[in-house]
């Protein structure tokens, strides 16, 4: 079963994506969750990619109890302003998780953004990922995370 | 200046030890090549053609002496003794070890630099006036708006993987001396009618393979409104900007794909949707940064005109390259790195040192950098400007040429950089020998030169008065010239004049072209810039292509 470091702990996700076949609790990819905003049932899951515009799921937001956003490749930082859009704007409270290409050098920021749980790269080791989290005691921005809470001037 | 406080010195700490681990995992074959890539360019360490080349930033060209002795050290003990001022008022060390990286940075650390972000797809280093806080047309201080956005933008959660550099300019007089029209956003401190301060917001200018003009977005944005307005600017760019070319991914090409009235309405769009969340200025800590930057503790100096006796070289320097100063008694001083037989911005590390001297001694222990790879003594009493350039001309570094032809600005090319297809230095050394003439210099007057090995631009050829760019055919060195580019005023790019011309003939074409020039300028008044807009391509390109001379 895939391992999630998920609030700073290595727990097996109860989750299958949108392409999995097995038992428990489905993802949905974007289109679909879209389409069916307005009848959602609460504790839903959706996968996302790097293109969607996550403010079409404003009617819909509070019935979430997942978003995946998945990174494609190394560098894309697409995912990391849907995460600020998510947390900031819309107001998503439940788990906002990373997956795709994801190593310790990216934690840091992704968790400034918002980012509560990851689907690391498999090559990755997790404990040196989450020693990342605390890599920077300070910061200069305000930001959305709650994950890591580096201390700001003022 | 700006000082580090505890929050400044916490981060650097903990992002030097950051890379010193990367580097660690490179070594021993942890992290691949392509992994390592992002992480060490957006430490300002590119892999060149000899050996990595390590940009440090000097954010917005500005340096203490302590700041340039290290720089100094910094090219004796882990360089070959000398460092190569850039376009972007950073500099460059051409032969670091890779292994010896993290303890440069330390050393950087522990007199408040860094290379953060001086390369990568992320925001660079911002960049500004040389003449910030000096020149009497200015309306405000640029500087503490820059620092604001240095740390803004330094290690930003969300805008650290962009499609592409990003760079942002920011100018406080009307007179623009950064350049700030071809940067991806380009920041004029402006009034509004009631007199309170603004911004005037361009985006999308640039130089390289597509050269743009900056777009207007905003006339004037309330001064405290600026991040929460950058940021709608990033995001918009970060989710649109296209991802999939390299040569297509700057905001300049995603404000043309869309239209500059398009581009405004989804940054305004984003503005409002996310003003609310996004991050506040608060008056005080712009009132913190200003503190800064006050204004040093000026002697009263009266104003003084060299006397005639002074000597014709003395006068030449003066005359060249000293500047007005908007506090009475003083003298802004240029210090030219574009003496013959030295390439343009190369500064050796007794240079350096030396340097640093003169500023203590002479202007408040400050140095800046400009864009086109000359420094700046800002703020030089007139009574000791004789002794000031008595101590310059041992050190090599008195040439008066500023403003003159041979003040070109150059990129590394062939010699260092791994794109390049010409070799700007060599090109830069044919010019002085054909035009060593100062007199003939100062007749022609103001003319920027400006050169760049390849169609990335990096010598800004496009904006040059006479921009040179090279180019490959078939293995071969050959080079595109173009005229009546500007940087700052009426911003124009320059017009190809024809064919690009070998090697051997760069300098003899010059020459052509500022024959016409001497021929055809109204009186002693019209500069070569003005000229060139008058007269148009037609008559300079005639002259280079003519039948007898092709030939030659």
């Amino acid at each position: 079963m895939r391992q999630i470091l998920r609030q700073r702990e290595l727990t097996s996700d109860s989750w299958r994506y949108p392409d999995e076949a097995g038992s428990g609790a489905q993802a949905l990819p974007f289109a679909t969750i879209v389409a069916a905003a307005a009848a959602l049932p609460a504790g839903s899951g959706v996968v996302i990619g790097p293109t969607c515009d996550v403010r079409l799921l404003a009617p819909c937001v509070g019935r979430l109890a997942l978003i995946v956003v998945h990174f494609e490749k190394n560098g894309d930082g697409r995912g990391f302003s849907q995460a600020q859009v998510l947390r900031q704007q819309l107001d998503y409270r439940r788990e906002l998780r990373a997956s795709g290409a994801i190593k310790r050098d990216h934690i840091f920021l992704l968790a400034r953004c918002g980012f509560d749980a990851f689907d690391l790269d498999p090559a990755e080791d997790a404990q040196a990922a989450l020693a990342e989290l605390g890599r920077f005691s300070v910061a200069y921005q305000q930001s959305s995370g709650t994950l890591v809470r580096p201390r700001l001037r003022g | 200046m700006y000082r580090y406080d505890d929050i400044d010195r916490t981060f650097l700490t903990e992002r030097v030890a950051e890379f010193r681990e990367q580097t660690r995992r490179f070594l021993a074959g942890e992290l691949s090549e392509d992994e390592f890539r992002p992480l060490r360019l957006r430490n300002g360490l590119y892999i060149q053609t000899h050996a990595p080349m390590l940009r440090v930033a000097i954010p917005y060209g500005l340096l203490s002496s302590r700041q340039l002795r290290m720089l100094a050290h910094i090219a004796r003990h882990y360089d070959r003794g000398y460092g190569h001022f850039s376009t972007r008022q950073n500099i460059q060390y051409n032969w670091p070890k890779l292994a010896e990286v993290p303890d440069i940075l330390a050393d950087l650390a522990s007199v408040e630099m860094h290379a953060i972000q001086t390369s990568g797809n992320c925001i660079r280093n911002v960049t500004s006036d040389h003449l910030a806080g000096v020149s009497a047309d200015e309306l405000e201080d640029p500087r503490p708006w820059c620092e604001i956005i240095r740390q803004w933008s330094t290690l930003h959660p969300e805008f650290y993987y962009l499609p592409r550099k990003f760079k942002i300019a920011v100018t406080g007089a009307p007179t623009d001396r950064a350049a700030s029209e071809v940067h991806d956003i380009g920041l004029h401190i402006v009034r509004d009618a009631s007199g309170a301060a603004g911004f005037e917001v361009l985006v999308g200018g640039g130089l390289g393979r597509m050269p743009m003009i900056g777009k207007r977005i905003r006339a004037f944005l309330p001064q405290l409104e600026l991040l929460a307005y950058l940021e709608a600017i990033l995001r918009v760019y970060n989710r649109h900007g296209r991802r999939d070319n390299i040569h297509r991914a700057r905001i300049k090409v995603l404000v043309k794909s869309l239209g500059a009235l398009e581009f405004t309405r989804q940054v305004e769009s984003e503005y409002a949707a996310s003003r609310a969340t996004a991050q506040r200025l608060e008056l005080a800590e712009v009132e913190r940064m200003r503190a800064f930057f006050a204004p040093p503790a000026y002697r009263n100096v009266p104003d003084t005109v060299p006397s005639a006796g002074a000597g014709a070289a003395y006068l030449a320097w003066h005359r060249h390259n000293t500047r007005a100063h908007k506090v009475q008694g003083y003298r802004v001083v240029f210090i030219s790195l574009k003496k013959h037989g030295e390439a343009p911005g190369d500064m050796t590390d007794a240079q350096m040192d030396a340097l640093a001297g003169l500023a203590d001694r002479y202007s408040f222990g400050q140095v800046r950098v400009t864009h086109d790879q000359n420094l700046v003594l800002a703020d030089v009493a007139q009574d000791t400007l004789p002794a000031l350039h008595a101590a310059l001309v041992p050190l090599g570094l008195a040439t008066p040429n500023i403003g003159t032809l041979t003040d070109m600005i150059c990129c590394p090319g062939l010699d260092f950089c791994s794109l390049a297809n010409a070799g700007s230095i060599a090109i830069a050394k044919q010019i002085h020998e054909q035009f060593d003439d100062f007199d003939y210099l100062y007749d022609l007057g103001e003319i920027q030169v400006k050169m760049s090995g390849c169609m990335n631009a990096c010598g800004h050829h496009h904006v040059g008065h006479i921009g040179i760019l090279g180019v490959d055919k078939h293995g071969e060195e050959w080079y595109q010239i173009t005229l009546g580019g500007s940087a700052s005023g009426q911003v124009a790019l320059g017009e190809v004049i024809g064919p690009s011309v070998a090697k051997a003939r760069v300098a003899t074409t010059l020459a052509r072209i500022l024959e016409v020039y001497v021929e055809q300028r109204e009186s002693g008044e019209e500069s070569f810039l003005q000229a060139v807009r008058r007269l148009g391509v037609e008559p300079f390109k005639e002259r280079v292509y003519a039948p007898d001379t092709a030939a030659a």
